[in-house]
């Protein structure tokens, strides 16, 4: 046996098995078949190697190594009777015979990989050889019906395994019929609730939607209102107008008819809105009058050329509403029931009944349930979904419809399917610069001050603030509005305030009063205190501690000094302390310093950086801009290369020693140097590093928990405080003893 | 071989010589053979063996899943292939089956008509072969661990039983009835043996590391324990006093002739003992691997030279020679625990049960072929098996 050929032999194994690669290298794997085949000697060389490298707690390694294996199964007998007699320990290191004993080691994937390869080699060996080798039959065996390996199963699976995801299986069924079962009977319990919900909302429907169908020919709505529908061409021009610009879902009647109506109403029906028209329009005029002259020259009756003129369709729209609101109370009673029913319908299907049969749907698919049950909640989930579609077709009608309801039950018939009005409601509701005379009294204010009006008339009406939660300033009360405005006179006074006829503030007074919150914003607000309780007053009791004298009918203390002044407690409460912490302010300067990848230090500490030391003022190319910081620097370099000069590279030194085998002493020099750490490179770079899977948080946590040092510390504090209880109680025997 | 062949043939020697040697030869030979198979019944592990003596033609097994075999061994077809098959089974779907896992069988000794079984399921069962059906039952309190009978007695046909409960019962197969209680242990026995040289005498193993030798027809106690340090140490350690082992004592075995004694202990001990007097003859088997919680049967051969014993270890046998305590050689086969095993002494064969449910045939191998026709053995070996031939590709570059 040649001595050479057997180191070649380890050589290739070793380095075939640290490869790391899935598939054997080729060409060595030849160079090695050709020395095993040359003798048996080498054969049992090469069979302990491998073994050796099987046993190496790495599944690269021992895929690899179970690859060479197998290629020499196949060629040589001896190999074969050597690897056959110790099959026990081959299979528990390949096909993982004692998972809780020896399982198989860490890269899970090439774990994996090796098991499935060794038995599917297993199978095919016993195939070819299992007559001849008895042991090989005996583990074919064994591996079969003990192991329960199922050849055939491509996953590999042990019985353990398999029994494992069985059960799993197993588990989820029992949970899935167990959901199924209550699904069934929630379902037989709710199917008549949704059936019910369903017919109630359908009805609800039917009802809203027959409203505008029976619109014309309704008796309630006001005949007036018919006349004026008619008989206005101006007004029906403007229908028409509007109605390309807002499509309406109700195809029956327009939808900007009904707009009108309340205009019309208010222009001729009635006497009272006939002023708020009038009102309105002055309004107007007197907003545009510096850019629009001849809106000025209209009058107030001819609003629809006003209209046409200015298009502020919304403007004028709720300015109608406000009135029409008012008006169809009795109309909108009727209708009231049934939208709020179909708003809680809608509520109970969207947040109970659809999620549920969602959930329904969902279990049955999960469960593979594919019956009629399956068929019934996905025809129920199909007619609520139906009874949603419907309701979001008439949704936004609701919505508003919804808000009025909840606010002041105002209703209208014919409003019900026009979406553009209402859509203006709500901006107005935070500001209402013309508050008719007849409904002052209504929202609980003086009768009309037209001056004021007129101010705030060139201000844009303010958008309601709705988010403030106080109440003052709740835009829905006329009265908030009102204050809003008075405030603005009195902190500000416009040029469109002066060009007003009369002022009520002199402006003086208001230039004071400026001043004055000038210097409240300035000054700094503190919460309330003791002090400002008694703020300028002399309090006779302050820091004095009352003792009561003894209530004892015959003793009496020996001396008693009712009154106790402190000084510490009078002084608390005339003071305050108020910390002053500064202010923070980022570090706007970098380090600078300049890194060997040729970028310059970005990190940006106070006053030293952990890796460069203190911060110093650098230019643009890291270099330090003081002369006695380049000197400083200087000398530390200097003193670093004294430490290790350059020719000494710990590295190249290993090198050196390594090839020539002289011990040039550094592993002494920098054996605690970072040279070390970074010289020391990994045996196999090509396997995967297992160590390297470990640097999770919890193997950093015990890094630091488990330290020597950490651990002597605990150690040392617990014994401190054991020994203090020594001291305590030392004079005990007890104790003394421990 | 040849010169032992002249000697019986000239009368120079015993026969007895030429058997010994013969047989000795076979034992170092012993090892697993395609050609022996016995047949897959039990679907869990073995936990015992018997061959019956008579004939030494029909083995039991009794397996963990409470299951009960009879295989024939005898090979009568002239072939060296042979596979042992079942003759009868009582299965898990007979009704008269234990329930739990069957800790031992034997054999009458005397016919093979009957034979017993004891479980964990807490009976003990004496069966007819020919109907497989109990002729009786012994209930007991404990689970039974081991149960024997004398393979030599012809006064008595009492049957020891060692259960959890630490008393040795004697159940008497004429009367059907349990007549003697024996006394002493402390622990569960583990393993009870009848002394195949005298018919009275009784060594039990407990777990409560003793080994006690009765006398069944005294009735004050046992005749002895047996002592690992031979009364030397057992003064000053009042604890170990008398004991065998330093652990639990698992397993019992007699040598053929009844002189000594074999125990295993869990302390990875065997040891050999003078079975007259109780001393302890300290031959040092080193380390044999035991750690089964019941009882472990083991077995020595018989009619070789130097005698041997069987130790099931681990997964593994380890086969020592008797008297010196070397390790001739490890029987490796099984793929788990190995339980039991027994040893055929007609034809030196060993049969051995393990938790892998195999129960593997240990042959010894074929004489190598004389020099002579050394040529044509080769040839037929070769055409014969094709598997045996190496395969290595012909041209040198692929190698």
């Amino acid at each position: 046996m040649d001595n050479q050929k057997r180191e070649t032999l380890s050589a290739l194994v070793e380095e075939l098995t640290t490869s790391g690669q899935p598939q054997l290298d080729s060409a060595k794997m030849k160079q090695l078949k050709q020395i095993c085949k040359s003798s048996n000697e080498y054969i049992d060389h090469i069979y302990h190697l491998i073994m050796t490298q099987l046993n190496e707690d790495h599944a690269e390694i021992r895929l690899s190594a179970f690859q060479i294996a197998d290629e020499l199964f196949a060629r040589s007998h001896h190999f074969r009777s050597l690897l056959v007699s110790n099959f026990q320990e081959f299979l528990e290191l390949t096909v993982e015979t004692d998972p809780a004993e020896q399982p198989l080691p860490p890269p899970k994937e090439a774990a994996q990989k090796l098991k499935i390869m060794a038995i599917k080699s297993v199978q095919e060996w016993q195939s070819k050889y299992g007559e001849a080798y008895k042991k090989l039959a005996v583990g074919y065996n064994f591996l079969r019906h003990v192991k329960k390996v199922d050849f055939n199963d491509v996953e590999a699976r042990t019985l353990a395994e398999r029994k494992k995801a069985e059960e799993k299986q197993k588990r989820l069924e029992n949970i899935y019929k167990d959901k199924v079962c209550k699904v069934e009977k929630e379902m037989g319990e709710m199917a008549s609730e949704i059936q019910e919900c369903l017919t109630e909302i359908d009805n609800c429907f039917k009802l809203l939607l027959s409203d505008p169908a029976d619109f014309t020919f309704d008796d309630f709505i006001p005949s007036s209102y018919k006349q004026n529908h008619f008989e206005k061409s101006t007004s029906t021009q403007l229908i028409s107008n509007n109605q390309l610009v807002t499509p309406d879902i109700d195809d029956e009647v327009p939808c900007c008819s009904k707009d009108l109506l309340p205009m019309s109403m208010l222009s001729e029906d009635r006497k009272v809105s006939e002023s708020t028209v009038k009102h309105m329009a002055n309004q107007q005029t007197k907003d545009s009058s510096d850019d629009e002259s001849d809106i000025e020259q209209n009058s107030g009756h001819d609003n629809e050329t006003f209209l046409r003129n200015n298009g502020i369709i919304s403007y004028k729209y709720s300015l109608d509403l406000d009135i029409s609101s008012g008006l169809n109370i009795n109309e909108n009673e009727n209708n009231e029931a049934v939208v709020a029913t179909i708003r809680d319908l809608h509520r109970l299907i969207t947040t109970k009944l659809l999620p549920s049969v969602q959930s329904w749907i969902q279990i049955f698919t999960k469960a593979g349930i594919n019956d009629d049950r399956m068929k019934r909640a996905i025809d129920f989930k199909k007619a609520l979904e139906i009874a949603i579609k419907k309701h979001e077709d008439l949704h936004i009608n609701y919505k508003w419809r919804e808000r009025k309801v909840l606010k002041a039950s105002h209703d209208d018939d014919e409003e019900d399917d026009d979406d553009d009005d209402f859509e203006e409601v709500p901006e107005k509701e935070g500001f209402e610069p013309t508050i008719p005379d007849h409904l002052r009294e209504e929202y609980g204010l003086e009768p009309s001050q037209k001056e004021v009006m007129q101010t705030a008339a060139p201000d844009p009406p303010p958008r309601p603030k709705r988010r403030d939660d106080n109440e003052e300033m709740d835009p829905t009360c006329a009265a908030a509005t009102l204050k809003i405005f008075r405030h603005k006179l009195q902190s500000s006074l416009s040029s469109s305030m002066s060009k007003a006829s009369e002022s009520i503030l002199s402006s003086p007074k208001a230039s004071i009063e400026s001043e004055k919150q000038d210097q409240e914003s300035a000054a700094p607000v503190i919460p309330f205190g003791l002090d400002l309780y008694y703020w300028g007053e002399d309090q006779p009791t302050a820091g004095r501690i009352l003792k009561f004298s003894s209530q004892h009918q015959f003793w009496v203390p020996h001396e008693v000094e009712e009154e106790v002044e402190n000084k510490e407690l009078a002084a608390m409460m005339k003071t305050r302390y108020i910390t002053f912490a500064g202010k923070f302010e980022p570090v706007k300067h970098k380090c600078k310093a300049p890194m060997p990848n040729g970028s310059l230090c970005e990190r940006q500490d106070r006053i030293k950086c952990p890796f460069h030391g203190l911060i110093v003022p650098r230019d643009d190319l890291g270099n330090p801009t003081n002369p006695e910081d380049i000197v400083r620097l200087e000398k530390e370099k200097k003193e670093k290369q004294e430490v290790q000069p350059d020719w000494r590279d710990p590295e190249m030194m290993r090198e050196i020693e390594a090839a020539t085998g002289v011990d040039l002493g550094s592993a002494k020099n920098f054996g605690k140097g970072k040279g070390s750490g970074k010289a020391k490179k990994r045996k196999y770079p090509n396997l995967t590093d297992l160590k390297k899977r470990s640097n999770t948080t919890r193997s950093r946590l015990e890094k630091r928990v488990f330290n020597k040092a950490a651990v002597k510390r605990v150690t040392e504090a617990m014994n401190r405080i054991d020994s203090r209880k020594h001291e305590k109680f030392s004079n005990q025997f007890n104790y003394a003893l421990h | 071989m040849l010169g032992f062949l002249f000697a019986r043939q000239t009368g120079l020697e015993d026969p007895l010589h030429l058997k010994r040697a013969e047989s000795t030869r076979r034992v170092l030979t012993l090892e697993l053979n395609k050609d022996r198979v016995v047949d897959r019944i039990h679907g869990n592990g073995v936990n015992t063996l018997d061959i019956e003596a008579v004939e030494g033609k029909y083995m039991l097994s009794g397996g963990a899943d409470g299951v009960i075999v009879i295989y024939d061994l005898e090979n009568s077809s002239q072939k060296p292939q042979y596979t042992c098959k079942s003759i009868c089974t009582v299965g898990r779907s007979h009704q008269h089956v234990h329930k739990f896992s069957v800790e031992t069988v034997q054999w009458y000794p005397h016919d093979t008509g009957m034979f017993t079984s004891s479980s964990f399921d807490k009976t003990l069962k004496i069966w007819d072969t020919e109907t497989l059906i109990p002729a009786e039952i012994f209930n007991f309190e404990g689970t039974v661990y081991c149960h024997h009978m004398s393979p030599i007695a012809t006064k008595h046909s009492l049957i020891a039983v060692g259960t959890k409960d630490p008393k040795v019962q004697l159940c008497d197969l004429k009367s059907g009835s349990r007549s003697h209680i024996l006394q002493g242990h402390r622990g569960e026995i583990l393993s009870v043996k009848w002394s195949p040289r005298y018919e009275h005498i009784l060594a039990t193993a407990s777990t409560d590391s003793k080994v006690r030798l009765w006398d069944v027809r005294r009735a004050t106690g046992s005749l002895f324990t047996l002592d690992q340090h031979n009364g030397m140490k057992s003064k000053a350690a009042s604890e170990a006093a008398d004991s065998a082992h330093n652990g639990r004592v698992n397993g019992l075995c007699f040598t053929g002739d009844g002189l000594h004694l074999l125990t295993i202990g869990t302390d990875n001990r065997m040891r050999l003992w003078n079975s007259a007097n109780g001393e302890n003859t300290l031959v040092n088997y080193g380390k044999v691997y035991n750690e089964s919680r019941k009882g472990l049967k083991f077995t020595v051969s018989k009619g070789c030279s130097p005698e041997f014993v069987f130790v099931p270890s681990g997964s593994e046998i380890a086969v020592y020679a008797l008297f010196t305590g070397k390790l001739i050689t490890m029987l490796r086969g099984h793929y788990s625990y190995v339980d039991c095993c027994e040893f055929h002494p007609d034809f030196q064969e060993l049969y051995s049960g393990g938790k892998d449910c195999n129960i593997l045939a240990w042959i010894p191998a074929p004489r190598s072929p004389v020099l002579d026709d050394a040529d044509d053995q080769t040839k037929n070996g070769g055409s014969l098996n094709p598997a045996f031939e190496d395969a290595w590709s012909s041209s040198d570059d692929e190698g």
